[in-house]
């Protein structure tokens, strides 16, 4: 997007005089093309995250109060942002770094059609979530599950032997990764193919070991890349609805689970703004954990240019 | 003079055509549905009918189709009087009711609402704005006072008792809520919900309580009780519903008795046979669900023909049997032929609100077989009040179960 309108800007600087005015009126003309965006930028992003701002700041005749705000931090709800957190770090920890070594696996040392099936394969199973997603593994590895049977007929009853059940934390982020895997290798493969063959070459011929490459050159390159895509992993398990509500019945306080039992529920009827309190606290968290990325790429950009 | 001859004149006119239209059609010309408060004010039966079907149309919401018969009802509803129904959202929950009325543009609002309790104290607490719509059915004598509003804005519909849903390669067969520890249950015992958001699983917790040695006042036994089953393994946190069920992933769960014809079904159509038994410890009555008319219903007569037939006690015909010559009939004439709501709800396994009147008039058509309420179950009903001191222990402690 940048650069077409640093284009712009330049071909009007040059059209002699009225530098100031082509300016505005390019950068008018670059906002007029881009006011759609920006009106559905506003609707479904900046609108709503002021209204439940406002809203989770009101009791239920509208009035002033700080009291969603104390009672989202105690108890229950304090616990629920903990293990939201917890399986948001958990699950994109699991799921980062296979995902980065089969993204660079695939991208520099498969063949193309391998790349292709991959592509596709991941694309399918990264949008794979939601109650679908738990159905399959209760289906699969539930107490009866087709996988659960067929490793009992081969003498292995995980569910004796490991003590396992789907329907804990560790089962949640079992089932998390196989979202969370997938997701990484897309987001991840564009920064492995932007590495290029050259950037090795030349360190090679500089003599370079393997090592030194990937100390000095691959991995600081990647690691922008590779901390954007944690970050895109933690929020999306840090926000799963459908699959955790599914498996677990609310026996695990999670945050949007705890918001969804709020506003839209059949028992508690009159906390909606507490609920709307807990939703600043996730645009918190997760405005939070674009710090450190946004550090990052400070930093990178630096010597990127 | 000219505005006063001028309105001597349209006076003139509009009582000659009031009273042209008063020997026509009496109430037609002069009602207005959305501010009638019974059928008398409608002008009986014949007009109501006529009004709605003029209509054509009626919105309804979150009504699942298994559930307490709902859509055996909209069927026969539909068809006896020709009129559209269009249900919004049918597996919503009561919040989403509320919120489509605060939010929805006129023409997507419901004309008529089923919801909880709890969602009917946080609606009409004290100052809150009005938004219903004040009717009293014709069997309005019938509705017990505690779960009616005296002024006609709400009135409860039917409720269920907490069943035990089990398929049938469970052995030995559960018989009541203290059973579910057996070892042999291990892995097998699931909810149809969050205890903390689906009335079902807050009732059934309640019915565990109960059968522990809680109260309607005291539902920790319940919380307990279902802590036990979870560290033994019994209680496993999937959630009851007909694809999970289907896979194997549990055996056995609560649920209210009226989803019991549906969930049979469906299992059946699965190749699996599930069984419906209503514990022999407790039989927990839920509050019954409330049903009123929205103020900003944009089918007013239809709205309310729905409530009268919601409420009827007739028993006659279902949406299979009526015929075309049934539909020429008179309003008043084709309401009295079909099915009434409240029988319909039996049909379903639910308990309708008018049971006492029926069952004294004998003018109640039989439950599905196998849901009787066994003679030693002691049948216990949480008020809203117990429910809300329930509700805050649960909130608390079921997410550390």
């Amino acid at each position: 997007m940048a650069k077409p309108l640093n284009n712009a800007a330049s071909k009007g600087a040059a059209s002699r005089g009225a530098l100031v005015g082509s300016f505005l009126a390019t950068s008018l003309r670059g906002m007029v093309s881009l006011s759609p965006l920006l009106v559905l930028v506003f609707i479904f992003l900046i609108w709503p995250i002021i209204s439940v701002t406002v809203m989770a700041f009101q009791d239920n005749d509208g009035a002033f109060t700080l009291g969603n705000f104390a009672t989202a931090t105690q108890g229950v709800y304090a616990q629920a942002f903990i293990n939201s957190i917890n399986i948001g770090l958990l699950s994109a920890l699991i799921a980062a770094i296979p995902g980065a070594i089969f993204a660079y696996i695939i991208e520099s040392k498969g063949p193309e059609w391998l790349k292709r099936i991959i592509g596709s394969i991941t694309g399918v199973l990264a949008q794979s979530g939601g109650v679908p997603l738990a159905f399959m593994f209760i289906a699969a590895f539930g107490a009866e599950g087709s996988a659960t049977l067929v490793l009992k007929a081969l003498g292995l009853d995980i569910y004796q032997t490991f003590n396992f059940t789907l329907f804990s934390f560790q089962g949640l982020l079992l089932v998390y990764c196989f979202f969370q895997l997938p997701i990484m290798i897309i987001v991840f493969s564009p920064a492995v193919q932007a590495l290029r063959h050259e950037w090795r070459e030349a360190a090679t011929s500089l003599g370079a070991s393997k090592f030194q490459f990937w100390r000095f050159v691959g991995i600081p390159l990647l690691f922008p890349s590779f901390m954007a895509s944690f970050l895109l992993l933690f929020a999306s398990a840090f926000s799963a609805y459908a699959t955790a509500r599914a498996m677990t019945v609310g026996t695990i306080a999670l945050v949007p689970l705890v918001i969804g039992t709020l506003v839209d529920g059949n028992v508690i009827n009159d906390q909606y703004n507490l609920g709307k309190a807990l939703a600043v606290g996730m645009i918190v968290v997760s405005a939070l954990a674009m710090i450190p990325y946004l550090l990052i790429q400070r930093r990178v950009s630096r010597w990127q240019k | 003079m000219r505005i006063q001859r001028f309105v001597a004149i349209a006076t003139a006119a509009v009582a000659a055509a009031a009273m042209s239209l008063t020997v026509v059609a009496p109430s037609q010309a002069a009602t207005n549905f959305c501010k009638v408060t019974d059928l008398k004010t409608a002008g009986g039966m014949d007009a109501l009918v006529a009004a709605a079907k003029k209509e054509g149309k009626l919105n309804v919401i979150t009504l699942p189709r298994d559930w307490a018969n709902y859509g055996e009802a909209m069927d026969l509803f539909s068809k006896a009087f020709g009129i559209k129904i269009t249900n919004d959202n049918p597996d919503g929950s009561s919040a989403y009711e509320l919120q489509t009325i605060a939010t929805a543009p006129a023409s997507k609002q419901p004309d008529v609402v089923d919801i909880g309790v709890s969602a009917l104290n946080s609606t009409l607490g004290a100052g809150r704005p009005q938004i219903f719509s004040p009717y009293k059915v014709a069997t309005w004598n019938h509705i017990p006072a505690s779960w009616k509003d005296e002024t006609g804005h709400w009135y409860g519909d039917y409720s269920g008792v907490i069943a035990i849903a089990y398929d049938d390669s469970v052995s030995p067969a559960p018989k009541k809520i203290s059973d579910l520890s057996k070892p042999a249950y291990k892995g097998m015992v699931a909810l149809g919900g969050d205890p903390t958001a689906a009335q079902e699983a807050f009732m059934s917790v309640y019915a565990a309580a109960i059968a522990k040695g809680g109260s309607v006042k005291n539902i920790q036994p319940g919380l307990d009780f279902f802590k036990s089953l979870k560290a033994d393994g019994n209680f496993t946190s999937v959630l009851a519903n007909g694809a999970n069920y289907v896979s194997g992933a549990y055996k056995i769960s609560l649920s209210w008795n009226f989803n019991a014809p549906g969930a049979i079904a469906s299992a059946k159509a699965a190749g699996k046979t599930l069984h419906y038994v209503i514990p022999s410890d407790v039989a927990l009555q839920g509050t019954p669900y409330i049903q009123a008319i929205n103020k900003k219903a944009p089918h007013c007569a239809a709205a309310r023909l729905w409530e009268e037939f919601l409420y009827s006690e007739n028993i006659g015909k279902t949406s299979k049997q009526i015929t075309a010559a049934d539909k020429k009939l008179s309003g008043s004439k084709l309401f009295a032929k079909i099915m009434g709501g409240q029988n319909i709800f039996v049909s379903g396994g639910a308990t309708p609100i008018n049971v006492k009147a029926m069952t004294k008039a004998k003018s109640i058509v039989k439950a599905p077989a196998g849901l009787d309420i066994p003679k030693t179950a002691k049948v216990v009903q949480p008020s809203p009040d117990d429910q809300a001191t329930g509700k805050t222990l649960v909130i608390a402690q079921w997410p550390n179960l």
